[in-house]
């Protein structure tokens, strides 16, 4: 039996009340965005010690958001597990609204947004991880229209090719975010795991998003879901965080075992409020506790729980993110060993503080609010969910 | 006598004619002759580069300061006492290193930071994006920020430099535009930078350090230096004696 794709009808209350609140957010973003572009991204946290805040941890989440349709591409288009392809549709869609939404992040970031549109194509520079990124983030859009494109035209053929090509590409571009911290000159930032660890988290993260997503789409628009579909998809979860666990353990043990860099590692898992976030966001909630409810044979094929873990997922990857970019910056560099500053006029020496503002919230809403009314607008107008999901689809 | 300014242009070589080829410019900063008291350096290149302002923010975190001074001493991790008594401290400037592998070049997405031939490192502000990328790259927390317009006497103002352009990253330039000065004929009539010229004691000298005849190559002929961070490779030419 083929499977039928339709458009939402788009009139109840519930929809138009959320797509009132996602332009709300959207349309707040950006009043922010212009206000700080008019007066300067010094009304933000963000300081001489600690230039990247917000922002940037939005901008690589969203971007390892994406990494949904990397799971489901994989295992329709690649693996040709026909039981997945109700979900292809959704999961790219997601995927393009999510890298666009990993974009605008930067974009906003940026202290000359007048600049970016053309300086970056005229004058390019291949040894920067923020000119190679870009043709990543940027080409795996244009990957993921053509695969709409093939998937919405029904062509089995160009579909797996297309599906292959962005399974690949996806990798490169999760590698590729993580290359920008991981290839840097902070003690808490380089590390050649740094890569690999955020495909990890990507695929966790964006496989907890598409569990979340279909769940509560289906049981909105009251479609039939075989459970066992998303029961797979939630073991699959569980290796996924499994492997998240392992990057974390082997990244913090290495910082620890080797002497120089046991003070940044000290301060990194116990020096301030990124050291919360690390072991009661990403560890205890993002991660152990989902584990025990994905492994556990009862829960573990128990919808709502397995919804419950996806959900705790998506938020610990979240501070994973944070604290990913923030102590890094938090964390002094060390330019006089066996020496101490006593005192420098000039600027914040030791640990550095950052604080959210106001502003960064309401930006990092604004790119959410883009997205989900985007998102809104393509159920109704694109056929992208389908009438129903089964484990096998004849 | 009227000065021209050489333009320093983004990028490329100009050429084996150039006047920059074949130098390698560097600082040699003397700790031992550095008075704790004396910001006179300081106070120098803020004016002449125009940055008085931007180095007073009310918001020191925001400041912008291409040159700065800070106190250091050795750990003392003992006991109260210890760590009371009066541990030897040391003045030691900080400014761009102007690193012969500058990580801010490397990471620019739009080559805005780039490396002269004669080894300065400059940013060019009119295409800079202000990502701040080269702050994080800089291990040396020598790149500041421009995070808003500051306000500006134009009076204050030095009307041959640049004023602070909002949204985008910058560093010491070594006062290039002085080294690069010409005289009314065009023929090279380079002056040292700001902060050598103010500084009374002697601490700090620029120059070529190939140039066999420079201060800068005697003093480091003569003396041990210490770099920053010498073990991360990015090669900075700012020599310390005595630190």
């Amino acid at each position: 039996m083929e499977i039928k794709f339709e458009r939402v009808e788009g009139t109840s209350f519930q929809y138009r009340v959320a797509l009132l609140v996602f332009g709300g957010f959207a349309l707040v973003g950006l009043l922010s965005t212009l206000w700080v572009m008019k007066y300067g991204i010094g009304r933000t946290g963000m300081t001489n010690r600690v230039p990247w805040g917000l922002q940037i941890v939005m901008a690589v989440y969203y971007i390892g958001l994406s990494a949904g349709s990397l799971v489901i591409s994989g295992l329709y288009g690649v693996f040709g597990k026909l039981e997945y392809k109700p979900f292809a549709r959704i999961a790219v869609y997601l995927a393009t609204l999510f890298l666009i939404a990993g974009l605008l992040s930067i974009l906003t970031d940026q202290g000359r947004l007048d600049r970016v549109f053309v300086q970056p194509f005229v004058h390019f520079n291949l040894q920067s991880m923020f000119s190679i990124n870009p043709i990543l983030y940027n080409g795996h859009i244009l990957i993921c229209l053509i695969y709409l494109w093939a998937l919405f035209t029904e062509r089995k053929r160009t579909t797996t090719v297309v599906a292959t090509l962005a399974f690949g590409w996806a990798f490169c571009v999760h590698s590729g975010t993580g290359a920008i911290f991981g290839f840097g000159a902070r003690v808490l930032y380089e590390s050649p795991l740094l890569p690999a660890s955020f495909v990890a988290a990507a695929m966790a993260s964006g496989t907890a998003l598409m569990i979340v997503m279909i769940v509560g789409l289906f049981r909105a628009t009251n479609r039939p879901l075989d459970d066992e579909l998303i029961c797979w998809l939630g073991r699959f979860l569980a290796i996924c965080v499994l492997v998240v666990f392992y990057f974390l353990f082997v990244e913090n043990a290495y910082r620890f075992y080797v002497v120089e860099l046991r003070e940044a590692a000290h301060y990194f898992l116990f020096g301030g409020f990124h050291s919360l976030l690390f072991w009661i966001g990403l560890i205890f909630f993002g991660l152990v506790v989902p584990m025990c409810i994905l492994f556990n044979p009862r829960t573990g094929k128990s919808i709502p729980w397995i919804v419950l873990a996806s959900s705790l997922v998506i938020f610990g990857v979240l501070c994973e993110r944070y604290v990913i970019v923030v102590p890094g910056l938090t964390n002094p560099p060390d330019l006089f060993p066996g020496m101490e500053i006593v005192h420098d006029p000039a600027l914040v020496e030791g640990y550095a503080t950052y604080s959210i503002s106001t502003q960064e919230v309401l930006q990092a809403l604004g790119v959410l609010g883009v997205v989900g009314f985007l998102f809104l607008l393509g159920l109704k107008y694109l056929e992208l969910l389908p009438t129903e999901a089964r484990i096998h689809p004849d | 006598m009227a000065l021209r300014l050489l333009t320093t242009s983004s990028a490329g070589a100009p050429g084996k004619d150039s006047p920059l080829a074949g130098k390698r410019m560097g600082m040699v900063i003397d700790v031992g002759k550095c008075q704790p008291d004396c910001d006179k350096c300081i106070k120098a290149c803020q004016q002449e580069n125009n940055v008085v302002q931007a180095a007073a923010h009310k918001n020191h975190e925001l400041a912008v300061h291409w040159i700065r001074k800070v106190t250091i001493r050795k750990k003392i991790e003992t006991d109260e006492k210890a760590k009371k008594a009066e541990a030897a401290q040391k003045s030691v400037i900080l400014v761009c290193n102007h690193c012969d592998n500058p990580p801010c070049a490397q990471v620019c997405p739009v080559r805005a930071t780039f490396k002269r031939e004669d080894g300065i490192v400059l940013v060019d502000h009119h295409r800079c994006i202000g990502c701040r990328y080269c702050m994080i790259a800089c291990p040396y927390n020598a790149r500041y920020f421009n995070f808003e317009d500051v306000e500006v006497h134009e009076e204050d103002l030095n009307k041959d430099r640049p004023k602070r352009s909002h949204g985008v990253a910058e560093s010491c330039t070594l006062c290039a535009h002085r080294l690069d000065a010409v005289d009314q004929d065009g023929n090279p009539s380079p002056r040292v930078p700001a902060c050598v010229e103010a500084c009374e004691n002697g601490a700090l000298a620029v120059g070529d350090m190939n140039d066999k005849t420079s201060t800068v190559y005697e003093l480091l002929r003569d003396y041990a230096v210490k770099r920053l961070k010498e073990d991360l490779g990015t090669e900075p030419k700012v020599h310390y004696i005595g630190l």
